[in-house]
Order: C-alpha cells, then sequence, then structure tokens
C-alpha cells in the first residue's frame, strides 16, 4: 500500500495549487460586504490549510537540508506566504489596508490560542527542583542576562532613533524583547552531545527557569506601562511603581496560590481517571488563568505560564504535557508562521542596519550578561562562554512578546520587524557556537573539578541491532511505568524519554542500537541499571514462551491451518 | 529515601542472622520460607516457582557479595522482604564472580503497579558501600541488622 515517496509531493503541490486558487477565489470576495459567517470561516479553513502545509515544509527543508532550527523555516514561510510578500500576489492573503491588523481577527485568535499553549507548556517544563538545586549560580547567569539585555536593548532604541525615550513604550519593548530565551534549543543541542547533564548544562537549565519568570514579570510591568502611557497618562516613577507592585502582586499570589493548589488540583483531576480529561481540564483552567491576567492588565501568556509552573511539581506534569504536546506541535506552525505574516519587509527598508546592530547589541548583552556572572562564581573563560552562549538562542517568548507589543499598538512594523530579525540571527547561529565551544574541555574553574556536581556516567548498553533496542526501548518504558513511574516522550521524532517521579529523573536515549540511560542521581542510576536488566529478562522470558516446545509450531499450525 | 521502604518492610523476625543453606537453591526456598512461616505469603509454591522461573533467566546476584532473588506473584498483598546473612558466602552466579553474603528476597503482587525494582535500587545502592556491608555482616542481633538498614 505504499506510494512512491515522488508522489505525496506531487499531490501536495498540487493541492496547494489548488488550495491556493480557492483562497484566492475566497478571499477577493472575504472583502465584500456581505461576508458572512460561514463565509469568513471557509477563508479562516483555507487559510489554515495554507499555514499549515506552508510552515510545515519550510521546518522540513531547515531541518533536514539546511540543517539550521525549524523554527526558522516555520517564520520564513509565514513571511513568504504573508500579507507583505506573496500573500496579496497569490490572492492569499490581502495586503492590509492603510494601519489595519495584517491578519484577521481569526487566525490571530488561533495564533494566540496557540501561545497560550505554548507557554503553558513551557510553564508545565519549568523544572523547578534543578532550579532550587541550582539557584546560586543559575540565579546569577539569569539575573545577569536579564538585566544586561534589557537595559543595552532599551538604550539601543533610544540610540537608534527606534524610541524616544527610554521610558517609552517602544523602548521598553525592545528591552523586554531582548531579554527571553527559548532554551529549548540548546537542550537539544546539549542531549545529542550528551552535556545535558554537564555543570554548563545544569546551570543553563536553571538560568533559564529565572530568565523565563524575570522574563514574563518584566513583559507584566512593561504591559501595564505601556497601557497606561498610551492612554495619555505621564509616566511619573510613582505610577511605574504601582505598575510594577501591581504586576508582581499578581504573579506572586497567583503563583504562591497555584502551588498550593497545585497538589489538590492533581487529585481532583486524578479523580477523573483518563489522563486525557486531566489534561484537557488543566488547559481549561489554564485558558481561565489566561483570561483573568488579561483582566487584570496584564498579558493573557502571564497566566497561561502561572499556572503550568503552578502543576509542574506534581507528577502528573510529565503526562499532561505528553498529552497536549501533539496539539502544540500542530499549532505551533501557525504561530510562526502568523508571527512571519506579521513582518512588513517593505516598512524594514532602511532598517536592515539598525536590525543587526540590535540583533548584535542583544546576542552581545545576553552572552555577557550570563557569562561575567558564570565567570565570577565557579567557572573558567571556557564555561562561561558557553553558559553566555547556551542562553542565546531567542525564540517563542521573544515573538510573542513582540506581537503582543504590535497587536496592542505599542510598537509599529518597524520595530516588529527588528525583533524578528534578531530572534532569527540568535536563532541560527547559537546552535551553530554551540557545537563548536562544547568540547571536551573543562568549563569548571581549577580546584572546582571535584566539585563539579553531578557528572554523572551514563549506564549504557549495546544490543544486537536497532530492531532489538528499539524493542528493549519499548519494555523499558513499561517497566519504569509498572513502578508507578511517568515516562514522557521528549522529542516526538527521536528516541528520547524522560523518566520521572517524586525526585527521581531518568533520560532514557537510544543511540542506534545502543541504549543510553542517565541520572544525575545514584541510586537513580541504580534504579536505572536494574530496570534496564528486568527488561531484558523479561523479553528472554517472552521469547524462550514463544519458543517453548508447541509454541512456534501451535503458532504455524493457527495461522497456516 | 532510601530507607523508606526499608523502615515499612524490614522488621526483625524477616531477618535470618545466619543462613543454612549451603547451595543457591537451598538459599532462596530459606528465604521463602522465612515468609511462609510466619503466613505471609498466600501460597507457598507459587512463590517459589516464580522466585525460581526469573532466577533461570538471569541470575540475580549482583556485585559485592549481595544477592537479591525477587518475583512477582498475587500469594503476596503487598511488598515483602527477607533477608539472611552468610559471613562465609554462598555461590550465587553474582556479576563480579564473588560469593554472596548479604541476601535479600523480595516479592510483589503480580498485575498491579507499584515499587519493586525501586526497592531493588535502594537496597543495593546501600549495600554497595563496603564499610557499610562489614557493619551489617558484624551485627550481633536482628535488631541492629533492622536498625542499621533502617536509619
Amino acid at each position: 500500500m505504499r506510494l512512491p515517496s515522488s508522489v505525496p509531493r506531487v499531490w501536495l503541490c498540487v493541492l496547494l495549487w489548488l488550495g491556493g486558487g480557492t483562497v484566492a477565489h475566497a478571499a477577493e470576495h472575504a472583502d465584500g460586504a456581505g461576508a458572512d459567517l460561514g463565509h469568513r470561516m471557509m477563508v479562516l479553513m483555507l487559510q489554515l490549510a495554507v499555514i499549515l502545509c506552508a510552515a510545515r515544509i519550510g521546518a522540513f527543508v531547515c531541518k533536514r537540508y539546511l540543517k539550521i532550527p525549524d523554527v526558522l523555516g516555520e517564520l520564513g514561510a509565514g513571511i513568504l506566504i504573508g500579507p507583505y510578500l506573496l500573500g496579496p500576489h497569490l490572492h492569499l492573503f490581502p495586503a492590509p489596508v492603510g494601519a489595519a491588523f495584517p491578519v484577521t481577527p481569526e487566525l490571530y485568535g488561533i495564533a494566540t490560542l496557540a501561545s497560550i499553549i505554548l507557554l503553558y507548556l513551557a510553564g508545565l517544563e519549568t523544572d523547578l527542583g534543578m532550579f532550587l538545586r541550582y539557584s546560586v549560580v543559575g540565579s546569577a547567569v539569569g539575573v545577569g542576562g536579564v538585566v544586561v539585555s534589557f537595559v543595552l536593548g532599551d538604550t539601543v532604541a533610544v540610540w537608534t532613533g527606534l524610541a524616544d525615550g527610554y521610558l517609552s513604550p517602544a523602548a521598553l519593548f525592545l528591552g523586554t524583547i531582548s531579554t527571553a530565551t527559548s532554551v529549548g534549543i540548546t537542550a537539544r543541542v546539549l542531549s545529542q552531545r550528551n552535556k545535558l547533564d554537564s555543570p554548563e548544562g545544569v546551570t543553563i537549565l536553571a538560568g533559564a527557569v529565572i530568565d523565563d519568570v524575570l522574563g514574563i514579570v518584566i513583559l507584566a510591568v512593561v504591559v501595564g506601562m505601556a497601557r497606561v502611557s498610551g492612554a495619555g497618562e505621564s509616566m511619573a516613577w510613582g505610577r511605574i511603581a504601582m505598575i510594577a507592585v501591581k504586576a508582581l502582586g499578581f504573579w506572586i499570589v497567583c503563583t504562591a496560590g497555584g502551588m498550593l493548589l497545585a497538589p489538590r488540583l492533581s487529585k481532583m483531576l486524578e479523580f477523573f481517571g483518563s489522563t486525557q480529561t486531566m489534561a484537557t481540564l488543566s488547559l481549561g483552567v489554564a485558558l481561565l488563568l489566561a483570561g483573568l491576567s488579561e483582566m487584570a492588565g496584564l498579558a493573557m501568556i502571564i497566566g497561561a505560564y502561572i499556572m503550568g509552573l503552578s502543576l509542574s511539581r506534581v507528577d502528573a506534569a510529565y503526562e499532561l504535557r505528553h498529552r497536549l504536546e501533539p496539539v502544540h506541535h500542530t499549532l505551533v506552525g501557525v504561530f510562526f508562521a502568523v508571527m512571519g505574516m506579521m513582518v512588513n519587509l517593505g516598512a524594514m527598508k532602511g532598517m536592515l542596519g539598525v536590525g543587526f546592530l540590535y540583533a548584535f547589541v542583544a546576542m552581545l548583552a545576553k552572552v555577557a550578561g550570563c557569562a561575567i556572572p558564570a565567570l565570577l562564581t565557579r567557572f573558567n573563560m571556557t564555561g562561561a562562554l558557553r553558559i553566555g552562549v547556551g542562553m542565546l538562542p531567542r525564540g517563542e517568548v521573544t515573538l510573542l512578546i513582540a506581537g503582543i507589543g504590535l497587536s496592542g499598538g505599542f510598537i509599529d512594523a518597524r520595530i516588529f520587524g527588528v525583533a524578528v530579525m534578531m530572534t532569527l540571527l540568535s536563532t541560527l547561529i547559537a546552535p551553530l557556537a554551540m557545537v563548536r565551544i562544547f568540547d571536551d574541555r573543562n568549563g569548571l574553574r581549577a580546584g572546582d573539578g571535584e566539585e563539579s556536581g553531578p557528572r554523572a556516567e551514563p549506564v549504557n548498553f549495546s544490543l544486537p541491532n536497532q530492531e532489538v533496542a528499539e524493542f528493549v526501548l519499548s519494555r523499558i518504558v513499561q517497566t519504569f511505568e509498572a513502578e508507578e513511574c511517568y515516562v514522557s516522550a521528549v522529542g516526538v521524532r527521536e528516541p528520547l524519554f524522560q523518566v520521572r517521579k517524586d525526585e527521581t529523573t531518568i533520560t532514557v536515549r537510544r543511540d542506534g542500537s545502543t541504549i543510553v540511560l542517565y541520572s544525575a542521581d545514584e541510586t537513580d542510576r541504580e534504579f536505572a541499571r536494574l530496570v534496564a536488566l528486568e527488561s531484558v529478562a523479561e523479553l528472554i522470558s517472552m521469547l524462550e514462551g514463544l519458543r517453548r516446545a508447541g509454541g512456534v509450531g501451535d503458532v504455524r499450525s493457527q495461522l497456516l491451518a | 529515601m532510601a530507607t523508606s521502604f526499608l523502615r515499612d518492610v524490614l522488621k526483625p523476625d524477616r531477618v535470618k542472622l545466619r543462613l543454612q543453606a549451603a547451595t543457591k537453591d537451598d538459599a532462596i526456598r530459606e528465604l521463602i520460607d522465612i515468609l511462609a512461616g510466619p503466613g505471609i505469603i498466600a501460597d507457598r509454591a507459587e512463590a517459589e516457582r516464580v522466585v525460581f522461573a526469573r532466577e533461570a533467566l538471569m541470575s540475580t546476584g549482583m556485585e559485592c557479595g549481595i544477592a537479591i532473588p525477587h518475583g512477582k506473584t498475587d500469594s503476596v498483598g503487598s511488598l515483602v522482604v527477607s533477608m539472611a546473612l552468610k559471613p562465609e558466602g554462598i555461590e550465587f552466579e553474582c556479576a563480579d564472580g564473588q560469593p554472596a553474603r548479604i541476601l535479600l528476597m523480595t516479592l510483589s503482587p503480580a498485575n498491579r503497579t507499584g515499587p519493586h525494582i525501586r526497592f531493588m535500587a535502594e537496597v543495593s545502592r546501600l549495600l554497595r558501600n563496603e564499610k557499610f556491608r562489614e557493619r551489617v555482616l558484624a551485627a550481633g542481633s536482628r535488631e541492629e541488622i533492622v536498625a542499621l538498614l533502617t536509619q
């Protein structure tokens, strides 16, 4: 039943062409005054069809052929098919008239939903335990990166004439945009190089936690300030302080409340038995908190992130993530593509120099802001640089903040374009730089080598071939589940799992025909070793059961008689 | 954390200071006897069958003179443990070729999720420490052994 590999691509092209034609027809009519709801929904579906396919193909091309992060492909596809480039020519997405918002409210609504799910998952993924364990160095690195980035981002905005004052919304947004780190790309690169549990890797992950939290708090304050200044009120320091207190208050009350209620909420969710029901209900609560935070004058993603953070410590967190990831994977492409569609290349004319300057300063600020605290604590120059570069990738949060700024009218198309440029450049450069500097040199100061923390020796064993290894891997996952551990797939396409129960965290990975299990904790490594051993023993028992006299013959006679 | 399970399941009457058996099979039977005597195991024959079946697949003799024969059977209602010492050692096909000196047997219900291997991992991790092992082996009473392992 397998089609030749060329067939789906041909069909996809035909579909896209047909889809393009239909959307053209639909989009032209959508402008008419009598566009009814049904018609608008039809346009939306056709637009989504094109966006989903274009984003996915862009991601595929970037990952497979260009070997760069797939988010760049999704963003690029959005720019390409968007209303400022090919969209109007292909009659796909009409060019906005005057200062109108570049995409339809329906489409932006779906991108917003995607951003809420994204931040909810980001909160759920936050490893508070790890953060607390490495809080000193991690906090220093996170705070350093955020402060230096914010100040320099804000300053560059004023110096290049993008904003008229250090406290103007544009400057504040450019400052905030440069703070966010997207550690997902770093985590993937480090896990491939088996460095996720190195002192640098652990510090980066801990630093990214404080970075996220601080970034969201700053966003809350900045949105509050921008709203006030947008309403024409003066920005006195007293007023700023009030907004900051309100934003921080909401943050602290919600987070503390969430943490206190999380075990009860988790019990309540468990009452329903099915993890799918739990996941759906928890997403419902996340959307509720998102709405509430918007009502409180903050951005919606803040509420979603807080909800995720509150639930990140419950045992079921990984299961919730696992259930919501398919939704996320489908929608995140739409989010990035829609962000790309909002880039007005025309408005960027003459802005390339400024864009490069801002990107350069933002990158430099992040590397320096993170590396200096690392250098002052326990790392040498190599280690400090690794941490700085590891904190470099920008991604969804940067774009989210920029999107909030654009949709709220706080920043214009030029600044949005500059923000996207910075995201593109830092996301492109960071993985390349990381691959180069994460070699086998010691990143710790001389004399600190012994206390380099939990540099765990992974438990690994080889099997005759990849098929057997795959089978054993699935048995290992089942054995962990039988031990009442939560097992989640980290990468959808990569054979990488994270096992979690109370304080236990074990990573299980298949590398060709080798299975690698690792954990920072010695008891957990022993646990992993025994689970692997028992899984293999069970497998042997199953095979022997099948081979036992009559077993194979019986199956054969049943099948062939 | 390591001793949390042990505290719940390791009682002085489940510990034997000196193992009588001279062979691996007899040692397993003796460990099962400790639990079967007071009626902790509902079906002794079934328990013996699962432990020997597991042993036939791959020896449960670990390293450093530790052996943890085990099995999953519904003849127990929850995770149970018995323990015996053999200071002079007994051949148990350990991974490092050493004779086993500390033997712990654990049985947990089949078809039910719960810590089984995690318990073994914690015991094994605890006993990997040579000094600790020597203290356990030198203990003069069952109560002392339980106190050592659960504190």
